[in-house]
């Protein structure tokens, strides 16, 4: 499977890799993304099997992301893992078309859970 | 009565249990441990503010032990230069700001993080809400929660 993770964080991009891996999800081919634009224009070069995405990030932001995925036809399955996982922001990625929305910190068992819950994997 | 003007703050036990969880999932088993104030200004700082119905600030302060180990230990690797400190400590402030706005009134926009070392400069408008005076490894960590001071509209919201 090919993955997605749109992060402006480094940092958390080696984080939610590392997690994958804990969760027993590794061998999965992995794209990175800097911010929401980055992350439009590689889903359209590199066609990923899941968007994961953080929320707050510049140039694009993780929510107009997947609007904009949506409105250019885009089916592609897309989670958040965010900072920010209040009802009110759980509500509104839910409302956008997100499968799911993982809260920082987060555990490897909230990344199998939720990887598991899409069938995807 | 009028609910515009309800005092609404952090409880500075939640803020440090959440932040203790931050700490716990990606710095290691190393718990944050109550301290009296830092002697010396913070080798480095971030902060990210909220706007919207819960008008506010977080703020992290660091020495510069501290924050390198911060960025060690999310990258997962022994060495770490000035760019993935930056990274890490703004990223850690994300977390940490992100934690605290779910705990307010929605809704609410979380900013991208402001990092530096140093100390970082509160605007005016913003009053101490809540202050936790931390030890991790040893070193001094501070976290601090500002809340909009609307006073000319009737106080702390």
């Amino acid at each position: 499977m090919k993955i997605l993770i749109a992060d402006d964080s480094r940092v958390m991009r080696q984080i939610v890799l590392r997690t994958l891996r804990q969760a027993g999800h590794d061998g999965h081919e992995i794209v990175e993304a800097e911010n929401g634009l980055d992350a439009f224009e590689k889903i359209a070069a590199h066609h990923p099997d899941l968007v994961l995405s953080d929320w707050n990030m510049p140039e694009m932001n993780g929510i107009d992301l997947l609007d904009r995925l949506r409105a250019s036809g885009s089916t592609v399955p897309f989670g958040f893992v965010t900072s920010e996982g209040s009802p009110e922001m759980r509500q509104r990625a839910e409302a956008s078309g997100a499968l799911f929305l993982i809260a920082k910190p987060f555990t490897p068992e909230a990344f199998d859970e939720a990887l598991r819950a899409t069938g995807l994997v | 009565m009028n609910a515009l003007h309800t005092v609404t703050t952090p409880e500075a036990e939640d803020v440090l249990a959440m932040a203790g969880e931050v700490w716990a999932t990606f710095l290691g088993e190393e718990p944050l441990l109550p301290a009296g104030p830092a002697e010396q200004a913070p080798g480095w700082s971030a902060a990210v503010t909220v706007t919207g119905a819960w008008p506010g600030m977080v703020v992290i302060e660091l020495s510069t032990a501290a924050a390198h180990a911060v960025a060690t230990r999310m990258l997962g690797t022994p060495q770490a230069d000035e760019a993935d400190t930056t990274d890490a400590v703004g990223e850690l402030v994300n977390i940490v700001g992100g934690n605290v706005k779910s705990l307010m009134p929605e809704p609410s926009v979380l900013s991208l993080p402001v990092v530096t070392t140093g100390r970082i400069a509160v605007p005016t408008g913003q009053v101490e809400v809540v202050r936790l005076d931390l030890e991790w490894l040893g070193e001094p960590v501070a976290l601090r929660v500002h809340a909009h001071d609307d006073s000319t509209e009737g106080g702390i919201r």
